[in-house]
C-alpha cells in the first residue's frame, strides 16, 4: 500500500486552544463590549494579550500548557482585577501537517477579586480549538 | 395417415429448432485460480525512505468466474517527524473481502481482471509520541506520549486491473479507497498514520497498490458466453404456427 502525498505538508488548522471569555453587563444576559480592556498574564506584561482594545466583545487568551493554573490580569473601563483559572490539559492530534497541541478542561470555579468583576459563568468547560465561548464575564 | 405425418415432419422440425438452440450457444473453459499476492511498492519505498516500512500480501480464490474470496495481511513501521513533533507507529492488520471482476468472460479468459474490491480490514498497533512541542505566549513545553496499544477497523474500496504477463504470473495495480469505521485511541490521539489505513487523523484515506500474483490453477468450469435467445424463441414459435395452418386447412 502506497499512499500519495504530492503537495507539500502545510498546517491550515487552528493550532492554539484558547479560553473564550464575553463580557456581559452585571444581572443582564445580553453580551456587551466594555469601553476598554486590557489583559495579560501574570509575570507577561511586556507581552499583552489585549491593550486598551475598544469594543471587544470576546476575548481569546492562551493558557499555559506547562501548569494546571495561570492567572490573567483584567482591566475593564480602567479598573483592574485578577483572575486565576484552574484546569487539566491533554494532548490532542490536531492534523499530521499541524502535529499536536493542548486542549483542556476547566476543573474549578475561576477564582478572582471583585473590583470590576462582579461575577463568572463557566459556559463550557471544554477548551479546545474550536470557536465555542467557554466563560461569561459579568462586569 | 397423411395427419399422423405432418404431425410428425411438424415434430422434427420443432426439436430440430430446439437442437439449433443448444448448439448456438457459446461456452468456454475458464480456469479458477488460487491467487497469491504481494504488494511491491512497500519494500521499493522503504528502499529510498526507511521511515516507513509497509508489507502486505494476499490469498485470493475464484469463486468463479467473477467473484473471488480474498484475504490479506500486512506490517507497517512508521516513523514521522516535523519541525513540533516525533511520531512513531508499529502494528499489523488483515483484511478480507471479495474481489469483482467486470470483465466478461469472453475477454477475461481467467487471465485479466479489471474490477473492483470491497474489503473490511482491522489494524491493531503501538504508537508513540516521543516528543512534540507547543509554543504560546506563556512558553514553550515540549512534553511526550510514552507507547500506547490500539486498533482501529475500516472499509476499503478498491478499482483496477491486472494482467497474467507470464504463464500463472500477474502484475496490477488498485487504487484504494478507504473509510475509518473507529478508532480505539479516542478523538483526542488518533494515530498519525496506522497499519492498512494510512492518515489517522482523517476519515478517509486513499491509496496505490501494486501487486505481483502467482496465479494457481486448480480447476476449470465451463461459462456459457452466448445463450441464444430472442431469434430462437421466433423459430419455435414458426414450426407450431405451420402446424396449426397445416391442421386448419384440413
Amino acid at each position: 500500500m502506497f499512499s500519495l502525498s504530492c503537495t507539500p505538508e502545510t498546517c491550515y488548522e487552528d493550532t492554539e486552544a484558547y479560553l473564550k471569555a464575553s463580557f456581559y453587563p452585571d444581572g443582564t444576559e445580553v453580551i456587551h463590549a466594555p469601553d476598554s480592556v486590557t489583559i495579560y498574564g501574570l509575570n507577561l506584561e511586556s507581552d499583552k494579550f489585549y491593550n486598551k482594545v475598544k469594543q471587544i466583545q470576546t476575548v481569546y487568551l492562551p493558557l499555559d500548557a506547562s501548569r494546571d493554573t495561570c492567572k490573567y490580569i483584567i482591566r475593564i473601563n480602567g479598573v483592574t482585577d485578577t483572575l486565576e483559572l484552574i484546569y487539566s490539559r491533554y494532548p490532542h492530534l490536531v492534523s499530521k501537517e499541524c502535529g499536536y497541541t493542548y486542549y483542556y478542561n476547566i476543573n474549578a470555579d475561576p477564582i478572582h477579586t471583585f473590583n470590576a468583576i462582579k461575577g463568572i459563568y463557566i459556559s463550557n468547560s471544554n477548551i479546545t480549538t474550536i470557536d465555542e465561548e467557554n466563560i461569561h464575564i459579568f462586569y | 395417415m397423411r395427419r399422423i405425418f405432418i404431425f410428425f415432419t411438424s415434430l422434427l422440425l420443432i426439436l430440430s429448432g430446439t437442437i439449433d438452440q443448444v448448439q448456438a450457444q457459446d461456452t468456454l473453459l475458464i480456469p479458477l485460480k488460487i491467487k497469491v499476492g504481494l504488494e511491491a511498492s512497500g519494500p521499493a519505498i522503504y528502499v529510498s525512505d526507511k521511515n516507513i516500512l509497509n508489507t502486505e500480501g494476499y490469498i485470493a480464490a475464484d469463486l468463479n468466474e467473477k467473484v473471488a474470496g480474498v484475504i490479506g495481511a500486512g506490517y507497517l513501521s512508521y516513523k514521522y517527524s516535523q519541525y513540533n513533533y516525533e511520531y512513531l507507529n508499529k502494528g499489523i492488520f488483515v483484511k478480507a473481502g471479495a474481489d469483482f471482476n467486470l470483465l466478461k468472460p469472453e475477454k477475461s479468459l481467467g487471465k485479466y481482471w479489471a474490477g473492483i474490491g470491497l474489503r473490511y480490514g482491522i489494524s491493531v498497533f503501538n504508537s508513540e509520541i516521543p516528543s512534540f512541542k507547543h509554543e504560546n505566549a506563556w512558553g514553550t513545553r515540549i512534553s511526550s506520549v510514552e507507547n500506547m496499544r490500539d486498533w482501529g477497523h475500516f472499509i476499503e474500496v478498491s478499482p483496477g486491473v491486472r494482467a497474467e504477463i507470464f504463464r500463472n504470473i500477474s502484475i496490477g495495480w488498485t487504487v484504494n479507497i478507504r473509510k475509518l469505521l473507529f478508532l480505539g485511541t479516542g478523538k483526542d490521539l488518533r494515530p498519525v498514520y496506522f497499519p492498512g489505513y494510512g492518515n489517522g487523523s482523517k476519515s478517509f484515506s486513499t491509496g496505490l497498490s501494486y501487486f505481483l500474483v502467482w496465479n494457481i490453477p486448480f480447476k476449470k468450469i465451463k461459462v456459457i458466453t452466448k445463450p441464444e435467445v430472442p431469434e430462437e424463441s421466433d423459430d419455435t414459435l414458426e414450426p407450431s404456427t405451420n402446424q396449426q395452418t397445416i391442421g386448419s386447412n384440413q
